[in-house]
């Protein structure tokens, strides 16, 4: 499990209020940040 | 949603699955917009191939998507916390809520949170002291 080891790094593209970007793990660094993954879009959570 | 209080923290949320940002922005648009007003505030990533979900040990190579795992990260990118939930069972947005403010409090004042600790209960301060005597000081919840 990755629980107490450094988060992996990523460079990925997002949509983000209305637009496209690219996001940087690297970004968040200095703040509290949580990733939630999920199996796809228009499934219900 | 509780996302305006992860703000209040000072809590990024980054969601992520191997869907298009074509598709994310449909899905917003077309059901997440009529759920939360103006639509999702936070990024929504994409992770084609599910490149992102092998590096988090989330990605399921037969089924092709990211399993249900929510990541918590603090300021120096190490992973305090992690949970992954089977499709049926939504996550619990109250635990995770109640993570973040354990961690954040142990980073402020280096105390511990014993088991079942929500906000406002007794912590610990781990000392040599402390260890064969916490019972002096804290007891489980019956």
């Amino acid at each position: 499990m990755l629980v107490g080891k450094k988060a992996p790094s990523f460079t990925t593209p997002a949509f983000h209020q209305g637009k496209i970007t690219n996001v940087k793990l690297e970004d968040y660094l200095n703040q509290w940040v949580i990733i939630c993954f999920y199996p796809g879009d228009f499934t219900f959570v | 949603m509780g996302y305006p209080k992860l703000q209040e923290l000072g809590v990024e949320v980054l969601s992520i699955s191997v869907d298009s940002v074509f598709s994310h922005k449909i899905w917003n648009e077309t059901e997440l917009s009529k759920m939360v007003e103006g639509g999702i505030p936070f990024p929504m990533l994409s992770d084609r191939g599910g490149t992102i979900g092998r590096l988090y040990e989330v990605y399921d190579e037969e089924a092709g998507v990211d399993i249900r795992g929510r990541f918590l990260i603090d300021p120096k990118g190490i992973i305090q916390a992690a949970e992954a939930l089977t499709p049926p069972v939504g996550r619990n947005p109250q635990e995770l809520l109640r993570q973040i403010q354990a961690y954040q409090h142990t980073l402020a004042t280096g105390e511990v949170m014993p088991s079942g600790w929500v906000p406002g209960e007794p912590t610990l301060k781990p000392t040599t002291d402390l260890a064969g005597n916490v019972w002096k000081v804290w007891q489980p919840r019956k």
